[in-house]
């Protein structure tokens, strides 16, 4: 699908969709979903800042009790986790905005790899039923 | 999203409804910086019918909530479902923004 912001609610309700045929708990499935949206909107507004292109989402299925997806972009190498983690115990007048997506995921999510595969970005995130 | 905006008495009331992700978002942060520009002193969140916050979510709100502290005004948030409440406990937004179970025990705070 493109990727862009208009592709957001169709590409969610894939992950989710796939999500919910494992069995998991609400809960997990809550987070499943939050952590694909923040993936997301990283490679709309980073991987593809400076041009356009298009996103993959696959849901590789596995026989134990986790859930996994991998997102996949063209776009400039953007590697979430090299973005330093928001300071939750800043108060309110200095925190600062930006980054709590990428916090989100690692907090949420049971597992996240990135790679850099030629030009393709590719991000992993598996969870843990529980 | 659905926002409905309703005053009771000097308490203004956001009634937050459907989804806040980052393609809603920008509805909340236009009508509550319009808001902002003649702010009352209280203001609640009611966040009984918000299904869903993703980090674009908490960014309105983070903004709202140094806004109002900027011009000495009450700002809480209320109601909050269990997937919604998790990811202000996981962010840390639960220590900044005070929650409360009802919109009742909300206004009830801020007067």
């Amino acid at each position: 699908m493109p990727g862009r912001m208009e592709s957001l609610h169709d590409l969610l309700a894939f992950i989710s969709g796939n999500a919910a045929r494992k069995g998991l708990s609400p809960a997990i499935l809550s987070r499943i979903e939050l952590v694909a949206e923040e993936a997301l909107v990283n490679v709309f507004m980073h991987a593809y800042n400076q041009f356009e292109g298009n996103v993959e989402v696959h849901c590789p299925l596995r026989d134990d009790h986790s859930f996994t997806f991998e997102i996949r972009d063209e776009g400039i190498s953007f590697d979430p986790l090299s973005l330093t983690e928001p300071d939750r115990n800043m108060p309110l007048d200095e925190r600062r905005i930006g980054g709590m997506g990428v916090f989100l995921i690692r907090k949420m999510a049971d597992q996240v790899q990135y790679r850099r595969e030629g030009n393709s970005n590719i991000l992993t995130l598996t969870f843990f039923n529980r | 999203m659905e926002i409905a905006v309703t005053t009771d008495s000097d308490i203004t009331v956001f009634a937050l409804q459907g989804r806040l992700d980052a393609l809603s978002s920008p509805q909340l942060e236009e009508r509550i910086s319009q808001w902002l520009e003649q702010p009352g002193d209280k203001l609640v969140f009611d966040l009984g019918e918000l299904d869903y916050i993703s980090s674009a979510g908490l960014r309105v709100f983070l903004t709202t909530a140094k806004k109002m502290k900027a011009h000495n005004g009450k700002f809480g948030m209320a109601a909050l479902r269990e997937n919604v409440k998790d990811v202000f406990t996981v962010s840390g937004f639960i220590a900044i923004i005070p929650s409360f179970d009802t919109l009742g025990a909300a206004k009830d705070a801020l007067r």
